[in-house]
């Protein structure tokens, strides 16, 4: 069997500089970098920034006169493949509406311990009710905090809208016959 | 004309016999013809012209749906021209189309989403503001979104022709055109929901079930109505563990796509604000909330007592519970309490048929009878408020097969309108009223009878004479009250017969006698009512009730237990002719349970045995030990009705002869129950009357 023994051996000329010559290049880099604005976020001491199509907790929209824009077709819930939507629906009414159409989510639950931010509710929506907001934040001590309602996801009633519009009874009382 | 017609449809060569629909001859051959307005058993409207097809030697497309084959006909359902012609049609029906499936009940389930998904254009050429018309509503059932309609006529048939009303209408013409209901602005009609359910698209939609959820969020539950003995499948809608809507659009069960207001839908009564969810036992003469344990111990504590001293028991079953349930109930009553005081709230007198008709087969009408016998005679009954789905069988037989109809009853009903012939009767005139259609009768091929509780005792047996002496195949149906009155019957829920009519050695008393009895010292009743009607003679009985609601009877009751509704239980029921179906449990109420279940932990409670109390274990020997109930299982696990057997020998008189008095509800009571339902109580029609012509 062949020993093979270590021993010293001058490095040549070349090869110093090729190495000499990687360092400049990989330095090079680093300087120029550090010639730019910094994108390392500080959060938590400073509020991070997100893209404008990141998918975070969800924000149900309301439209300009501050109705609730989901109108309970349940079709978030039939394409979201975690099954974490829960809906109830209920009819407006004359007196109480809630939403533009004849129906509105009385119930609107996500379990977020389950939601894989896959964004196919959104895509689902006919109405454009339901849409990813940059919220984050979702850690809590148990899963059942991980079940956000209706009323922590829907967004402000807008500046100047009257919500809920509110009907004097004896018009509302109408109806059907 | 030959028996046999030969044509090609897409190349394919078909046969079909003469007079068949090219839409129905092409459908057996696999290939599909969209429809909108032509519907199985209703008459033909070609009012959509979805269905055109390509038929070669005629210049225009032909409407399929009213074109019957030909020989050497040659259509061709899959050419440029044909799809076309259906993309040109659905564009039309969504012209002014509010396309609001989002919102709509329909949506999931609506044949203009599928047509226009299947056939229609992409996207609509239609620029045009579309015009909005409120949602009218037209009763406390029936609500009506204009837009949505594509005028398909169905409604306004299957209320024409298949309720034997004319409830629904339309008015003026072209893009105008419009239904309206009969009272110009609301509907007063029997509020039965078949149009509602007959609609292609969301322009009809009830009040129970609109906008509470969408189709494909329920599971649902084939079961078995509880209100009347017809015995109709009804499909539960079920979310959360609430009933949310009843229908049979998938035809399962004897009654086809039927049902009437209270099998659609006046299962609400299982929320109801006062449901039964605790036991109650009376401590210082005030009924109060108790534990399981408690109740039982005390229910079986009084009972040991009553019984080591000798006393007297009655126990009165219930028109509602399985068959299983009263099985064991009957059995529980004569082994464990040791007595034959043992009845129920009767309502027809089949014994008394059973033992008249003895020794035949093929003498007992089963519902099918109904639509399929060329003659049909009812004699004492408004058909159309008390038995809906024999009523809706009836009338279809008129239409499809030109059926009979003979009417022998105390005053007007809806069947007069198709009846061959129509006497009237006073009280007690029944059978003499009858001889002035022996004539008629005779010249008939065959005939079902079906009689009220007006014919009972010695009357069935002249009224069984009556038929032989026609000189027809004469087969008969008593008509009872409610979804297990026949099943109560069978298994032996009477103080002289037990299972499958055998008699018993001594005869105990029967209903009307233990509430006379003025020394009874026990009175159990399950799901009946019975102190709503009667007085309760002995001063003192300890009275354990099972009921949903607190009646007027557990009002007086020592312990109450909260039962579970037919919607909630699973076991069998059998409807007025004998047919055997499986109820399946649809929903669960707290701190209820199934009557099966309280008799089996009271048997335990006193120490006795009667074996599992589990409903297949019990049906098993129901099998076993009771006349004419070896039916086949596969029938009853596949969600089908299995008819009983006829019976063969003696079914013994009881030892008095009681007078039978059923309850007579209408399409809008249901006995005790129906106070309970909401919808039942909030319809304009309610509580409706019998005898009127409607
Ligand atoms: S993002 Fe995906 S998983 Fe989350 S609710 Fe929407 S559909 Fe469901
Ligand atoms: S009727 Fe059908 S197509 Fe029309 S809005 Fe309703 S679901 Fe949509
Ligand atoms: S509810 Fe029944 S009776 Fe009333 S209009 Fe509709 S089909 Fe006719
Ligand atoms: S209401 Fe429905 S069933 Fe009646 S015509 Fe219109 S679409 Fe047809
Ligand atoms: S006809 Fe009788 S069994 Fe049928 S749905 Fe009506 S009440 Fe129920
Ligand atoms: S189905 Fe033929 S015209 Fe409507």
């Amino acid at each position: 069997m062949k020993r093979t023994t270590l021993e010293f051996r001058m490095p040549k000329v070349n090869e110093v500089l090729g190495s000499a010559a990687a360092i400049v290049k990989g330095m090079s880099v680093t300087f120029r970098e550090m010639m730019q604005p910094t994108i390392t976020d500080l959060y938590p001491d400073a509020p991070p920034e997100f893209e404008e199509r990141y998918r975070g907790k969800h924000v149900l929209q309301r439209d300009e006169n501050g109705l609730e824009k989901c109108v309970a077709c349940f079709l978030c819930a039939a394409a979201c493949p975690a099954n974490c939507i829960y809906i109830e629906a209920a009819e407006n009414t004359d007196a109480k509406r809630i939403s533009g159409g004849e129906r509105y989510a009385e119930v609107y639950n996500i379990d977020y311990s389950r939601c894989i931010f896959c964004g196919y509710c959104v895509e689902a929506c006919p109405t454009d009710a339901i849409t990813h907001g940059h919220g984050f934040e979702l850690a809590g001590y148990s899963t059942s905090d991980l079940v956000m309602r209706k009323e922590d996801m829907l967004a402000p009633v807008p500046e100047g809208a009257h919500f809920p519009l509110l009907v004097p009874t004896a018009v509302a009382g109408g109806g059907g016959h | 004309m030959s028996d046999i017609v030969h044509l090609t449809v897409d190349g394919k060569a078909i046969e079909a016999p003469p007079g068949t629909l090219l839409i129905n001859a092409v459908k057996r051959a696999g290939i599909e013809i969209p429809a909108f307005c032509y519907y199985d058993g209703l008459k033909l409207q070609a009012a959509c012209r979805m269905c055109l097809v390509e038929v070669e030697k005629t210049p225009k497309l032909q409407v399929a749906c009213t074109l019957p084959v030909a020989e050497g006909m040659v259509v061709h359902t899959d050419t440029p021209t044909v799809h076309e012609a259906r993309k040109g049609m659905v564009e039309f029906l969504l012209t002014n189309h509010p396309l609001d499936c989002p919102v709509c009940d329909k949506g999931g389930e609506c044949e203009l989403q599928d047509m226009t998904f299947r056939y229609g254009f992409g996207e609509s050429r239609f620029l045009e503001q579309k015009q909005h018309i409120d949602e009218k509503q037209w009763s406390a059932v029936v609500y009506f979104d204009r837009p949505r309609c594509i005028n398909c006529y169905r409604c306004i048939r299957v209320c024409d022709e298949g309720m034997g009303l004319t409830a629904l209408g339309i008015t003026n013409r072209g893009v105008l055109a419009e239904i309206i209901p009969n009272e110009h602005d609301h509907l007063n009609c029997d509020e039965c929901g078949m149009c509602i359910d007959i609609c292609p698209v969301g322009a009809l939609t009830s009040g129970m079930y609109r906008y509470k959820t969408r189709p494909w969020e329920m599971k649902h539950v084939g079961t078995i109505c509880t209100h009347c003995s017809n015995g109709c499948k009804t499909t539960l809608g079920v979310r959360n563990d609430e009933i949310i809507r009843g229908n049979n659009r998938d035809r399962s069960g004897l009654n086809g796509e039927f049902l009437c207001i209270k099998g659609r839908y006046a299962f609400d009564f299982t929320h109801h604000a006062e449901r039964l969810q605790s036991p109650l036992v009376r401590r210082n003469g005030k009924l109060e909330a108790a534990s399981w344990s408690e109740a039982l111990a005390e229910v079986a504590k009084n009972w040991t007592a009553i019984k080591q001293r000798g006393g007297r028991f009655g126990v009165i079953g219930s028109t509602r519970t399985t068959n299983e349930e009263n099985f064991f109930l009957q059995k529980f009553a004569r082994q464990v309490l040791g007595t034959n005081n043992i009845d129920h709230h009767r309502s027809g007198d089949v014994p008394t048929l059973l033992d008249a008709l003895s020794g035949r087969t093929d003498a007992l009408a089963t519902t099918a009878d109904f639509y399929e016998r060329k003659a049909v005679l009812i004699v004492g009954a408004d058909l159309s408020q008390e038995q809906p789905f024999l009523a809706w069988q009836v009338r279809a037989n008129v239409r499809h097969h030109n059926a009979h109809i003979y009417v022998a009853t105390p005053g007007p009903v809806r069947e007069d309108r198709v009846a061959a012939a129509s006497v009237r009767y006073q009280e007690g005139g029944e059978l003499a009223s009858l001889e002035n259609l022996r004539e008629k009768l005779r010249a008939e091929p065959e005939l079902v009878v079906a009689f009220g509780d007006a014919i009972q005792g010695d009357a069935v047996r002249q009224l069984v004479n009556f038929g032989d002496s026609l000189g027809v195949p004469v087969k008969y149906v008593a008509l009872l009250d409610y979804s297990n009155s026949r099943g109560a019957l069978d298994m032996g829920l009477l103080p002289h017969l037990g299972p499958g009519y055998h008699a018993v050695d001594t005869p105990g008393m029967s209903l009307a006698a233990m509430l006379a009895d003025e020394s009874l010292d026990a009175l159990w009743v399950v799901g009946a009512n019975p102190l709503g009607r009667h007085v309760l003679a002995a001063s003192k009985p300890f009275v354990v009730v099972q009921d949903l609601f607190l009646t007027d009877t557990a009002e007086h009751a020592a312990v109450v237990f909260p039962a579970a509704s037919a919607y909630e239980k699973s076991g069998t029921v059998t409807n007025l002719c004998g047919e055997v179906q499986r109820l399946e449990a649809a929903i669960k109420v707290a701190g209820t349970k199934p009557d099966l279940e309280i008799f089996g932990l009271l048997a335990r409670e006193m120490g006795a045995n009667l074996g599992i109390w589990q409903a297949s274990k019990i049906f098993e020997e129901i099998r076993g030990s009771v006349r004419g109930y070896n039916i086949p299982l596969p029938i009853l696990t596949t969600g089908g009705a299995a008819q009983t057997a006829a019976l063969n020998g003696h079914v013994p008189a009881p030892p008095r002869a009681e007078r039978i008095q059923a309850a007579h509800n209408t399409l809008f009571t249901s006995g005790s129950l129906g106070q309970f339902s909401r919808t039942l109580q909030v319809v304009l029609e309610a509580p409706g009357a019998l005898y009127q012509g409607r």
